[in-house]
């Protein structure tokens, strides 16, 4: 029992290991794009023309982001932290993916960030209340998209900003009824599991 | 000297993305422990700190208003609703409480959520919107107001209904069926779940009520 | 008369603690905001510009660093003081001089105590919660510096448009703290008491939220600077009064009161029932319509409305004491700590440091919400006397005789006389709610959890709705502050 519980530590610290690598790789990526050094890469290789024949705008980004997703999956598929990758990883291509674009966007992608990773969470997770989180999160990445609007596209009227109350009203309202439909449940069935919710399925 | 009036004047004009990248590096980190962590409690913690740092966000997008609203009702209200509601479904505070989804699954769903990020990104254009570079009033409470009260009052009536039958509902799903129990005066006062640490289960139902 | 002796020895003590408190805060930011900025002006480089800028930016913050340990400490000891006045007891009375160090000693023993995280804790939660639980305090301080202070340039920059909403959000955040210690406390004790302190908070912020909401709409403003400001010139200007609805009867007596004729020149033309009709009929008959014959009616409906609106924001003062005292659980709404029941709640598995932030934070949050109460009810630093009735007492010869004691202060700065005697009031006021407080623990006992619910449910929230409607309506027919 002792030696499965230290295989265990010894893979989970391994994993770790891997993930804190992957971080570093990531950084000295998104560090070559920011200084242009990537750019160069690219020209010196002779990539661009082929990339500029595929119409691609921001081709040296989205290199980038492919470059971060690739070595993320490797290393994932090494053995390590999957979690610490896909955080790191995201963080990362965030950074490649905006630190060349208007605010507007900057905004936006970080609420298309925000948004995918409630959806991933919605799908995944198992726990009814965890799906009602990962809702609530995937709201306040409209609610940023919305005030972002407000701020760079309509700042007299604030129009976006009026939106967002209605969505914060709406959201209080789906997480209060979300809520007591779980306890309900709850107490019925003794369970939160997603899955076993499946009393009407023969 | 003048390295440091370079340094003032960068600061000045990059103060405010230097703030948006700090914000993001805390809140796209929290946003997975939200959805990854195993201890569910906590992740409904860590639902407080990515409200928090959206708060942030609102302010540096001049949305005062909003921003403190952010803090009031998600950070504080909801999340904590969250939270109680998590503590009440979870009594025995296990720690890996449940499996997530089949690896199939999960791939499934992250191949969908990179799908649809990318779809949102490569779409998103600058040229795309007429960008006004006009300064925001950073006390637009007054707009806000002046708007909420004549052009959009009927959207703000129905808000207050909506609301209103949340409550209602949430009050008569959560409420507990009382099957008559003869000699059990203080059957009100007692504990409603099944759960040995639920606690009083009447004054949290009230708060999910409340709606905020 | 045993019991006189002990009251005198408590005036004193308070006396004694302020001086230290508000001397050492007053030493502080003298230093860091006026001082150290002269001296650096002395150079002319960029770099002392900067650093003298950066240092005045400062002082707010750093005056809210100084005051808030030793406040806790004096606040402790005042409450066990005055809680042994009030049952025939002696108090602590043994470390230093008549026992005036003895939440010193404590604090010096606090920190010097282990910090033990209890077994199958979650280690991260249980750090982060005492400091979740003390940090929006100090945020949410910040704009009320800048209503308490009369406009010193030092504490302006603190000040916010939507000051008092971002007061409120300061301190709605720290019950998060108390449920994170709850739970990462893994003892089922500190849970209910976490629960209870969510279900308790959430419910209670209502009638808190909306009786202040009433003040500002009397105001107008959400800026609490704007909101102290219309407040100013004695009691019956103040907002726990009608919000100022006898403006108009203030203005008049000071017309009849005035004796000099310079100073009737300067306040108008009109005689004190002008003054009276103009500021209570005249808008009365506009909100109504009513043609010019209709006065006596008008001037009943004036009257009614006046007085609706006296009872309606003091009523909303009521609320405001009732739904602060559950918001930073003292008794009678202090379940969360209920030492009987719950062997002390959230905090029962915490020692040493982290203890004492607890500790802190919960005073400090006690001197944040009475120091609202006075800001936004009670007319923050603005003397309670009327200047009509001042000057008849003789105040400005008495100004004028504490101006030229002062001088030499003033000359170096180190004393500005508005600012100071604004915050002699405010101190006043605030320390007067703090005490109100502490009577209040020594004389009602403890809500049980079903009652508490129901009397914030079916209560207090209606009633705040109630009163929130007839301001609406009343303000309607009486000049209030809005638009002065």
């Amino acid at each position: 029992m002792t030696s499965s519980t230290d295989k265990a530590t010894q893979d989970q610290t391994q994993g770790v290991f891997y993930a804190i690598a992957y971080a570093i790789a990531t950084m000295f990526v998104v560090g070559a794009y920011a200084t242009g050094s990537l750019d160069n890469f690219v020209q010196y290789a002779g990539l661009a023309p082929i990339l500029e024949s595929w119409q691609l705008k921001d081709y040296t980004e989205l290199l980038a982001f492919i470059l971060i997703v690739l070595l993320g999956s490797t290393v994932a598929l090494l053995g390590g932290q999957t979690s610490i990758i896909m955080a790191v990883g995201t963080v990362g291509s965030f950074f490649a993916l905006t630190l060349n674009q208007h605010p507007l966007i900057q905004y936006l992608t970080l609420a298309a960030v925000l948004f995918a990773i409630g959806l991933y969470g919605m799908v995944v997770s198992r726990n009814a209340v965890r799906v009602l989180m990962s809702i609530e999160l995937m709201l306040n990445a409209v609610n940023i998209n919305l005030v972002a609007f407000a701020r760079y596209v309509d700042p007299v009227q604030v129009k976006g900003q009026l939106f967002a109350i209605f969505v914060i009203t709406v959201a209080a309202a789906e997480a209060a009824v979300g809520l007591a439909i779980v306890l309900s449940i709850y107490r019925n069935t003794s369970t939160v599991d997603m899955e076993r919710f499946n009393l009407l399925k023969w | 000297m003048e390295q440091f009036e370079m340094l003032k004047t960068w600061a000045e004009t990059n103060v405010e993305s230097v703030m948006f990248y700090i914000l993001a590096t805390i809140s796209i980190p929290l946003a997975y422990g939200v959805i990854l962590d195993r201890a569910i409690i906590r992740s409904g913690f860590i639902l407080i700190g990515v409200f928090g740092s959206i708060c942030g966000f609102f302010l540096l997008l001049q949305a005062q208003f909003l921003a403190l609203a952010q803090l009031m009702i998600y950070a504080v209200g909801i999340t904590l609703v969250i939270v109680i509601a998590l503590m009440l479904t979870n009594p025995r505070m296990e720690k890996a409480q449940l499996s997530t989804a089949s690896p199939a699954n999960q791939l499934g769903a992250f191949m969908v959520a990179v799908g649809l990020f990318m779809t949102i990104y490569l779409s998103v254009r600058p040229e795309n919107w007429t960008l006004s570079s006009e300064p925001l009033d950073t006390a637009n409470v007054e707009v806000l107001g002046r708007a909420l009260t004549t052009d959009y009052s009927l959207p703000f009536e129905f808000a207050s209904v909506l609301l209103l039958a949340a409550l209602i509902g949430a009050v008569m799903l959560a409420k507990a069926d009382k099957p008559p129990k003869p000699g059990e005066d203080d059957y009100e006062y007692s504990v409603v779940d099944d759960g040995p640490t639920a606690g009083d289960a009447r004054p949290e139902k009230e708060p999910v009520a409340s709606g905020r | 008369m045993r019991n006189g002796a002990e009251i005198l020895k408590l005036g004193t003590l308070t006396i004694t603690w302020w001086c230290i408190i508000f001397g050492a805060v007053w030493i502080a930011c003298y230093l860091v905001g006026v001082a150290l900025p002269m001296m650096l002006s002395s150079y002319d480089s960029d770099m002392a510009r900067m650093t003298a800028e950066t240092l005045k930016a400062l002082t707010p913050i750093l005056s809210v660093l100084v005051f808030i340990p030793i406040n806790a400490m004096f606040m402790v000891l005042i409450e066990r003081r005055a809680l042994a006045i009030f049952t025939v007891r002696l108090g602590p009375n043994r470390v230093g001089p008549d026992g005036y160090l003895q939440t010193a000693a404590d604090a010096v023993k606090l920190l010097f105590k282990e910090d033990i995280t209890p077994h199958g804790a979650d280690a991260f939660m249980f750090t982060l919660a005492p400091i979740v639980f003390f940090a929006p305090s100090i945020f949410g301080a910040m704009p009320l510096l800048a209503a308490v202070t009369n406009y010193h340039e030092l504490f302006q920059i603190v000040n916010l448009p939507t000051g008092i909403f971002f007061i409120l959000a300061a301190s709605s955040v720290p019950v998060v703290g108390i449920v994170m210690g709850g739970w990462a406390s893994n003892n089922k004790y500190s849970l209910v008491g976490g629960l209870r302190s969510a279900a308790q908070a959430i419910s209670y912020e209502i009638p808190l939220v909306l009786s202040l909401v009433t003040i500002c709409l009397l105001a107008g403003s959400l800026d609490v600077v704007q909101i102290a400001k219309q407040q100013s010139g004695g009691i019956l200007n103040w907002n726990i009064l009608g919000g100022g609805a006898l403006r108009g009867l203030d203005a008049a007596l000071a017309l009849k009161f005035s004796n000099s004729a310079a100073s009737l020149q300067q306040l108008s033309a009109m005689s004190p029932e002008q003054v009276i009709k103009s500021s209570y009929v005249e808008p009365t008959m506009a909100a109504l319509g009513l043609a010019a014959g209709q006065e006596s009616m008008a001037t009943i409906i004036a009257v009614i409305a006046v007085l609706v609106l006296i009872g309606a924001t003091f009523i909303a003062y009521g609320l405001y004491m009732t739904g602060a005292c559950a918001e930073i659980n003292r008794i009678p709404f202090d379940l969360p700590e209920a030492e009987s029941e719950l062997v002390s709640g959230y905090n029962t598995e915490y020692s040493g440091i982290k203890f004492a932030i607890f500790f802190l934070a919960e005073f400090t949050n006690l001197f944040i919400v009475a120091s609202i109460a006075a800001v936004m009810f009670l007319g923050g630093g603005d003397c309670p006397v009327p200047a009509w009735l001042g000057n008849a007492l003789g105040g400005p010869q008495l100004a004028s005789v504490i101006n030229q004691v002062l001088n030499p202060l003033i000359q170096i700065k180190l004393v500005d006389p508005p600012t100071l005697f604004a915050a002699i009031w405010v101190i006043l006021k605030v320390y007067s709610i703090v005490f109100f407080a502490v009577l209040i623990r020594g004389t009602l006992p403890r809500f049980r959890i079903d009652q508490l619910m129901d009397f914030g449910w079916k209560r207090l929230i209606p009633l705040s709705l109630i009163v929130f409607l007839l301001v609406v309506f009343a303000r309607e027919f009486v000049n209030v502050h809005v638009g002065s």
